[in-house]
Formats: C-alpha cells, structure tokens, sequence
C-alpha cells in the first residue's frame, strides 16, 4: 500500500511539474450579438508610444461603461514583447493597435499570413452611443489606402487610427534669424545646402533609416503623381528604369552628400534621438519626421529661440505638386481572436467622439471629420499643412507573401546609411532595388 | 555518462540482490526491487524535462528549417531543403556569418590572452590590491548586457563621447570618429565584448591555478626558471584542462553575447554592418515572416558551434598531467 502511495505520489510530483506547458483550449467561439456581449471580456493590446498609455485606461473606461463589455487592457513600448509569447501559443488579444513600419513588423507578419479579421462591416456599424455610422466619421481616403485594405480585395482589415502628417521638421527661429526661407524646390534646397555649409550647419539628418519610408513616398508622389507611386509600390516590371525613379533616387542620392555626417552611426533604435538633437542644436537643417516629435523631445535641451516648423517636401520644379505624407497607425483583430463582435465594437467606438477627444488630449488625432478645428498649440500648424498647399500622400508598399532574406526596410531604405558614409554607389543601391523589386513582383499577394 | 551511472546502479543492484538472496532469502527481492524503482523516480523528472525542454525542441528546430512557415500562423508547407539552398546564396547572411566568425575568433584570442596574463599575475605575483582588482575584473560580468551597451554607448558617442572628447585633448580639432560608423561597428563590439569577458574567465584561470602545487614553482626557480617561464611551462600545461574547457565555452559564448550585444548597440546597422548570425535569424524568423528560413538559419548555428567545438577540442588535445 505504502508503495502504491509512493508511485502515485511521485507521478503526481512529475505530473504537476509539466502542467504548465499545457495551453488553454483554443475557444473559437463568438458571441452573437450586441446583448450577448454585454458581460464579455475583450483583450485590447496597444503599443504606448509618445502619447502616453494613460488615454488608453480612459477610453476602455468609457467603452466600458457605454457597452458593459469588460476591457483588459496591455500597453507597452514593446508590445510585439508582451503579446508575442501567448500568440505563438494560440491566445490572441481581440483589438491590436500596432502600427506598420515598426521595427519587429508584427503587424506585417500578420498581413502576409493572411491572419487579420475582415473588417468591412465596422464600417456600416453605428458607432457605440451615438447614432451616425463609422463610415460616415472617418474622414476621405483613409480606408481606401493599401495600409488598410492590404489585399487590393475591396475588404477593410485595418482600422486607421491616430494620424500625422510627416514632413520636414526644421528650426524656424534659426531660419528667422539667419533670413533664410524655407525652401520650396529641390534647387533652392541644394543652394539652402551650400549657404548651411559656410556656416557650419548640415542640411539634413534622419533620425533612423525607418523614417525614409514616409519620406520616400511623398517623394514619389512628388515626382511622378500618384499614378506613378502606384505603379511603384507593386514593382511593376521596369518601373525603376524610368526617368521618375531615376530622379527619386538621384535627389535621396544628393541629399546624402547633404546629410550630416555622423547621422549613420546613430541611425539605429538606441541612438536616433541624437540625431533627432542635431536639429534642436542647429547643427542640421531638417529631419523627415512626424508631429509626434513635439512630445518625443520635449524634454530634450535646445538652442536659443528654437521653435517647431514643418514643411511638405520641396517641389521638383517651380510650380509643381508638394506632398506630405499621411502617417497613422492602425488597429486590427487577429483572425483568432475569440471575441470578435465585442472586438469590432470596441474599433467602433474609437471613433466616438468621447475616444477621440480623449485620444486628442493626449495628442493623438483620430482621421474623423471636422477634427482639425479643435486642435490647439503646434498641432494646429501641423495639422494644417494640408490648407496651406500640400497633397496628401497615402499608402505603401502593397504586401507580398513572406520572401526569405528579403523586406524592403532592407532593400529601399537602409542602403541610404552607406550612400551617407559612402560606402555604396548610387548604382548598387538602385541594382539592389531592381533585383528585389522583381523578386516581389512574383510574390505578389 | 547518464547511461553509464545508471548501467553501473543497475550492476550494483543485481549484485547485491544475488547476494541479499543467498544470505536472507526473499524480503531482500523486495528491497533491490524497490531501489530500482526509486532510482527511476529520482531520475525520472530530471529525464522528461531535459527531454521536452531541450531535446524536442532542438529537434523540431530541426524540423521547422524544411518547412515555409510563419511564427504566428499554424499553416506550414514542406520545402525540404529549399532554405539552406537559400540561405548560401543570401549576401546578408553570408555577411552575418562572416562577422559571427569574426568575433569568435578576435574575441577568444583577445579575452583568453588578457583572462590569463591577468590571472597569471594576480595568483603568482604579490601586488598591492589584489583583492580589489579581482573585484574591478568581475564586475562587468555582474552588469547586464543592456547596461553595458549602454555605457559602452556614451563611451562611443560621436558628438559628446567620452573617447571622442579624450582623444580631442590631443588633437588641435574636435574629434569625430564614428565609432558605431560601419568601418568600426564590428571593432567598437569587439571591444565592449572582450571588456565585459575578461573577468569571468580571468576568476576560471585563478581558480585553477590556485590548484598548482607552489612546490613545483619553488623547484623550478632553484633551477633557475625565470617567471615567464614558469608561466609557460608550469601554470599553462598544469591548467590546460581547464583552458580546453573556456575555449569551447568562449565559441558558445560569443555566439549567443554577440546576439545581445548587437539587439542592445547597434539593432545591427548601419545597412546591416554589425548583423551577426543569431540577430539575423531573428529579424527572418520573427520580422520578416520566414520562420522556416529563421529555423534553417538556428539549425546551422547549432551544427557550426557543435562542429567548431569539436575541432577546437580535438585540436587542443594533450596528456593530462598528474600533480
């Protein structure tokens, strides 16, 4: 008998020892409607970037007490961290709010595998608490762009959020001071370069080789219209040879012997802000950037009279289209999320105007209508780029099944570090481009 | 070894359970029966866990390199050997390995002749501090990698570095050497590995030299043994098992620091300069999609540093001297 006990008892200690790799039972269960929700959990995840995560507590406090569905919430700086371990396990967050265009690509992951929910009909629901639909609330364009709708399909997967427009980020008291205008061509920016130079100021920094992207399409935009910048982003079959691409990759070319030279050796995740404080010390002109930036250097020292100004990018020619690039970011629901009516509930709500006046506290602008009115401070400047002239650019690289060893950060932006240091023609660069451009052609999705 | 203890228990217990029977008749049956059973309990969760938590995913590693596959999605297709087919033709990779190889190499020597003049000094020679200076050694081993990139950051930093501003003291301009540019990313890691190294190994040597009899360094300077001598062909043939041991850990060692070494200073810029073989891995496995090509990339690893040890232990292998 004593025996027996020990047996037991010792599988029992063995037993309980493996427990834990066990994983829960995927549920993939839904609820079925708005009343069955009610009393449901959702788990929101969402990245805290410069605009702080407490905006985040605020709106699942209110989606909370509108709908009587329960939000747990996750924020993190390093979300892709956090979530990642249980999602490889099979236990999915119901909302994302991730960006594209970050260094671990979580969300472009998600993409290729095909792995985001359909959204579409968000679109036709009422927005929790009030009675207009969502579509009706998001502004002109916005879910119409590849970053939303990534399989060309007609189909909404992303909901945009929080957007900004990126530019040019100078110093306008130092261009007050020194008289100088801001440029805008290229010509009067290369002859801005030289007048710089004599007194010791470079004309450009980037804080990483992440922000070419957004720099990237405007300049394409800029250079061929948006019919070319199509046509680019789904590598039609020679579209690098033109004489379009030709003069986007001359003027990034150009604008590397313009680059302040120490820019590359800090162009990675830990350093960038030091390139971002060649600006704010006067010793580069200007960065591409977005409006976060205001926040994300708050704190930074700076020189005398310094004061935020932003510019679309300088027309190829006197007279021609200037644009600037729209960024936002985007919420999804992973296609194993277990709660996807709660979820699609919750993405409504964030175009309440209760969330966005809470998101816009914090400096955060949901792209809803009329929003630009009730901006206050830098914002307002920024935000108005597009009164004062600038085109919108939007969209991306469309999306193609996952090619090993090849990502376009890898290909397109980050050769633009040795151009600076030049440790790599403008040829290679563009032979690089072509070569891969092929590769992503076939793999189109 | 495991086998070979376990063979040698089971040996033990037959023998003592022939003899048991001879003297006292079936109760001991029950006995030897019994510890054989406790034998297999006391082994059983060390076994099961070192299987599921080493074994089998080594060999799913294995087996995910032969498919295409992503890390978030169940949904696989078998490729055979497709991703090692690309991965010899992947620039990038190749350049990864190159530096992979390249740490190893400079970081072992560099490390292993500094951890063992410095140990040879501090527990043959009589010098002030001694204590403080073991202490001053092992610290970096205390400090997290993360911290020590980021002092090694400031140290390095263009504008405002601490050896920028050192070396413009004697420079009639400010200096500006880019220390993270892309002609010295893989020195300036270099450097930060080999300081954060020394220490532990330094501690290793000590400890076993410690173990060498002061009688044979007593006798050698009777004959007239210099001390550089003596370190040569007293202290290194006496340690040499223990040095056979660093080597191979130094090829783990390298491989797995330079992954956080290059995640914490470099996100393994500029344009892919300071990319070693496991950061590479793991941009494709988890920001590229290709989970398969990231897995052929882990399988590879696991066969070079196994292969590499081997060599290195072949290589050096001697006489064990008795003392």
């Amino acid at each position: 008998m004593k025996k027996v006990l020990c047996t037991v008892l010792a599988l029992v200690m063995a037993l309980t020892l493996l427990a834990g790799c066990g994983s829960a039972p995927a549920s993939g269960s839904t609820s079925g409607s708005t009343a069955d929700a009610a009393g449901t959990t959702i788990k929101v995840a969402a990245i805290e970037t410069a605009y702080g995560s407490e905006m985040w507590q605020e709106v699942a406090a209110a989606f909370e007490e509108q709908t009587g569905i329960k939000v747990e919430l996750t924020t993190d700086k390093n979300l892709e961290d956090v979530i990642g371990p249980s999602m490889k396990a099979g236990d999915y967050p119901d909302v994302i709010h991730l960006a594209t265009g970050r260094e671990d690509a979580l969300t472009e992951t998600f993409i290729k595998d095909n792995a985001i929910l359909d959204i579409t009909d968000v679109l036709s629901m009422t927005v929790p608490g009030e009675d207009v639909k969502v579509s009706d609330k998001i502004a002109g364009g916005f879910t119409e762009t590849s970053l939303t709708n990534p399989y060309n399909d007609g189909k909404t997967y992303l909901a945009p959020m929080f957007y900004s427009p990126c530019g040019l980020f100078y110093n306008a008291g130092l261009f007050e001071e020194k008289g100088w205008e801001v440029p805008t061509t290229w010509d009067e920016m290369w002859a801005l370069g030289d007048k710089a130079k004599a007194e010791g100021i470079s004309l450009f920094t980037y804080p990483t080789t992440g922000y070419f992207d957004a720099f990237f399409y405007a300049l394409m935009y800029s250079v061929g219209g948006p019919e070319f910048f199509e046509k680019a982003t789904h590598y039609e079959e020679g579209i690098w040879e033109t004489e379009e691409a030709q003069k986007c990759f001359d003027i990034v070319a150009k604008l590397a012997e313009y680059t302040e030279p120490t820019t590359p050796a800090q162009a990675n995740d830990q350093d960038f802000t030091k390139n971002q404080q060649l600006v704010l010390d006067n010793k580069a002109l200007f960065m591409p950037n977005g409006t976060w930036i205001v926040g994300e250097m708050a704190e930074a020292p700076r020189a005398d009279g310094f004061e935020w100004g932003m510019t679309a990018l300088p027309a190829v020619e006197d007279g021609g289209d200037r644009y600037s690039y729209t960024w936002f970011e985007q919420a999804w629901i992973p296609a194993g999320s277990a709660n996807q009516d709660a979820a699609k509930q919750f993405i409504a709500f964030l175009y309440s105007d209760t969330a966005c006046e809470i998101f816009a506290k914090a400096g955060a602008i949901q792209p809803v209508l009329n929003i630009a009115d009730k901006l206050e401070g830098d914002n307002q400047l920024f935000y108005s780029i597009y009164d004062n002239g600038a085109k919108a650019a939007m969209g991306n690289f469309a999306a193609t099944n996952p090619i090993e060893g090849l990502d376009v950060r890898t290909v397109w932006f980050d050769p633009v570090n040795s151009l600076v240091s030049g440790t790599m023609t403008e040829q290679q660069w563009i032979d690089g481009i072509i070569a891969a451009s092929d590769q992503m052609r076939a793999e189109l999705k | 070894m495991l086998t070979a203890a376990f063979s040698a228990e089971t040996k033990d217990i037959c023998w003592t359970r022939a003899f048991c029977n001879k003297l006292k008749g079936d109760e001991h049956v029950e006995k030897g029966k019994g510890r054989k059973w406790f034998i297999f309990f006391c082994a059983a969760p060390a076994i099961i866990l070192f299987t599921i938590f080493m074994v089998l995913p080594t060999l799913n590693v294995f087996r995910m390199s032969l498919f295409r596959r992503s890390a978030y999605s169940p949904n696989e297709e078998f490729v055979g050997f497709e991703n090692f087919a690309k991965l010899f033709a992947d620039t990038n990779f190749i350049r990864s390995m190159q530096n992979t190889i390249l740490l190893i190499v400079v970081v072992t020597i560099v490390t292993f002749a500094f951890a063992l003049v410095f140990a040879g000094i501090l527990s043959r020679e009589k010098i002030r501090g001694q204590n403080f200076f073991r202490v001053i050694f092992y610290i970096p081993n205390i400090l997290s990698v993360v911290v020590i990139s980021a002092i090694f950051s400031a140290i390095y930093d263009t504008n405002n570095g601490m050896l920028n501003s050192f070396l413009s003291l004697f420079s009639p301009e400010k200096v500006a050497i880019m220390w993270k540019g892309e002609s010295l990313v893989m020195t300036s890691l270099i450097v930060a590995m080999v300081w954060q190294a020394i220490g532990y190994y330094m501690v290793m040597y000590m400890a076993s030299m410690a173990s060498v009899p002061e009688s044979l360094y007593e006798s050698a300077s009777l004959d007239g043994a210099g001390r550089v001598t003596q370190f040569f062909k007293i202290t290194i043939p006496l340690i040499w098992t223990n040095i056979r041991t660093t080597l191979t850990f130094f090829i783990i060692s390298t491989i797995n620091m330079a992954f956080l070494f290059v995640k914490a200073m470099t996100s393994g810029g500029p344009n892919g300069a300071s990319e070693v073989a496991l950061s590479y891995m793991y941009k494709q496995a988890y920001t590229n999609s290709s989970y398969g090509y990231g897995m052929a990339i882990g399988a590879l690893i696991f066969i070079f540093s196994f292969a590499l040890s081997a060599v290195v232990n072949k290589v050096t292998e001697r006489d064990t001297l008795e003392f």
